[in-house]
């Protein structure tokens, strides 16, 4: 197995704040992986600086191998890694076939002559893009409404539209920022469904969120930031089991933890 | 039925001269056509990439300053002034919008205000050059291979034809996926970098393509009116432009183009009356964005999502 995605010893601080002291992990290609923590953890802004909306003060980023610390947001897409935002981001007036294929036009061959030209390349792409949209969206079940605008859309069928677009161009790993969060509790197993399916055709994710429910449902591995630090790196099942999770994450002694927890999960 | 209405408008509008032979009709026609493209050129800055750009009072006026004085000054022709015009305003937008399309909205405005009334200022103060307040009159008719674009009739022909040519190449822009990105940058910058795609490249380019054609609407415009002087650079121009685009709809190719077409003759049709012309064209302004307020391209998207929701209920 080799790794996605490894980030070594990520340090960042805003004014007055340690956000993140040193945050190491590595996602194996292939894989689910969830990253929980309490809120002030360091979660968001882990997946911040991974994908360039923040700078890093020190560590270092890999994707595929490729050392993309420090890159902008736009050349961390390129190369191959896609994100989601915790309060949807979306292209609201545009219709959701136009959503979904404006997330993929950066990474075919067409240029901006092509497209200018209408060129043959550029037909080709468009064709392309169109066919992967039409699969993405009846995945995640949007179909019927390809040629609304994105604005009439339920909150849930948003998080949706927006994971799909991460899909768009196929990247190396989509890191999803709270996936679930506010969706209707009768949809969260449709997402989980979508997302188990989706991973078993191999595509790699990092996935944020408040509801260890949902992570450990879904996920294999799973890592626990707390105060800017990883606490806990395992198994869905080690996790439970680990008592500084369970004090620091869930405010539990590990006396009372072990019930509820069975409970919660 | 855009298609339609589009066709038969351009015949009609290239026309016009058989139509007529009041001068003063095709004065009205030529402003028209200039006003529209530059407000069409403003809509790509503005309305679809969302960067609102008083620079281009500022552009228009170099436009002109730099056709006339390629003419008057250094001997050149109508035609390469306006390639002066075009490849100077291009060389401004570039520089003045490498720093400037990164600043946030606000400071956006403010530079391109500070960069059109320093324009103003040079045309004022910069009299070895442009003769200042004095302008310079006497503006020759356009000559191409020996043919004299003497008379309005005539002159209307350069107007019209470069209407055409800009605004054709702002349909190809708009309608390709450079326009839908545009677009996407204006709702959504994060999102766009999240996807690979770099903003600042696209915002400089349609600074850029909007410069250069707002210049040479300016120099031919100069020649229309065959002086130019300080005035060429009042804010009068700059409303003109940005009323077309929001009462058009910021972002809507044909509503601005239509509005275009309104807007200047409007104030011409209320010539019948020299006392209240500007008070209805003002009252006339109001009601139309109040009823209006995304402008007639705005109405038209509403109308098209209510019937899309009624068909998803």
């Amino acid at each position: 197995m080799t790794a996605v995605l490894q980030i070594d010893q990520l340090c960042k601080s805003f004014v007055g704040v340690q956000a993140l002291a040193g945050v190491s992990f590595a996602i194996e290609e292939g894989s689910i992986t969830g990253l929980i923590g309490p809120n002030g953890s360091g979660k968001s802004t882990t997946i911040d600086c991974v994908s360039g909306f923040q700078k890093i003060d020190s560590g270092r980023v890999l994707l595929s191998g490729k050392d993309i610390t420090g890159r902008p947001p736009q050349a961390v897409a390129r190369a191959g890694l896609m994100r989601t935002f915790q309060t949807v981001r979306l292209y609201e007036r545009f219709s959701l076939r136009d959503n979904l294929t404006i997330a993929a036009q950066q990474f075919d061959a067409a240029g901006w002559v092509d497209e200018l030209l209408r060129t043959a390349r550029y037909r080709d792409a468009t064709a392309a893009a169109e066919t992967r949209t039409s699969e993405l969206l009846g995945l995640v079940g949007l179909s019927r409404y390809v040629d609304a605008d994105a604005s009439v859309l339920s909150y849930g069928q948003k998080k949706l539209l927006a994971l799909a677009a991460a899909l768009m161009p196929r990247p190396a790993i989509v890191v999803l920022d709270e996936p679930v969060a506010g969706v209707n509790p009768t949809r969260i197993r449709e997402v989980e469904d979508i997302l188990r399916g989706l991973n078993s055709a191999g595509q790699t994710f990092l996935v944020i969120e408040h509801n260890v429910e949902f992570i450990t449902n879904l996920c294999r591995r799973v890592i626990v930031l707390d105060q800017g630090r990883k606490l806990a790196e395992g198994t869905p099942a080690e996790i439970h089991r680990d008592a500084r999770v369970l004090e620091a994450y869930l405010g539990l002694t590990p006396e009372t933890s072990a019930t509820e927890m069975q409970g919660a999960a | 039925m855009k298609l339609l209405s589009a066709i038969s408008a351009t015949l009609l509008l290239g026309a016009l001269p058989f139509f007529t032979s009041s001068n003063y009709v095709i004065g009205v026609a030529i402003s028209a056509c200039i006003f529209t493209t530059a407000a069409a050129a403003l809509n790509l800055v503005y309305g679809y990439t969302g960067l609102l750009s008083f620079a281009q009072l500022g552009f228009w006026g170099i436009g002109g300053y730099a056709t006339a004085l390629t003419v008057m000054t250094f001997g050149g022709s109508f035609w390469l002034g306006l390639v002066w015009a075009a490849l100077i305003d291009t060389a401004i937008a570039l520089a003045i919008g490498y720093p400037a399309v990164r600043t946030n909205r606000h400071a956006f405005v403010i530079v391109t205000l500070a960069f059109a009334l320093l324009v103003t200022l040079v045309a004022r103060d910069w009299v070895s050059l442009t003769r200042g307040p004095l302008g310079i009159p006497g503006l020759p008719a356009p000559n191409l291979f020996g043919f004299e674009f003497k008379t309005t009739p005539l002159f209307y022909w350069i107007a019209y034809g470069y209407a055409l040519l800009a605004l054709g190449l702002l349909y190809a822009l708009c309608t390709s996926r450079i326009g839908r990105t545009l677009v996407a940058i204006k709702q959504n910058e994060p999102l766009v970098r999240a996807q690979g795609i770099s903003p600042v490249p696209y915002k400089l380019a349609a600074f850029a393509v909007g410069a250069a054609i707002t210049g040479v609407g300016g120099g031919i415009y100069a020649f229309h009116l065959k002086i130019i002087d300080p005035l060429f650079l009042d804010f009068y121009y700059m409303q003109t432009f940005l009323i077309i685009v929001i009462t058009g709809g910021a972002g809507s190719y044909w509503g601005v183009i239509a509005a275009g077409l309104i807007m200047s003759t409007l104030p011409e049709v209320l010539r019948f009356s020299a006392d209240f012309r500007m008070i209805v064209y003002g009252v006339v302004l109001l009601l139309a964005v109040f009823a209006m307020p995304g402008g007639v391209g705005g109405w038209l998207h509403e109308r098209r999502l209510a019937r899309a929701r009624a068909g998803l209920i």
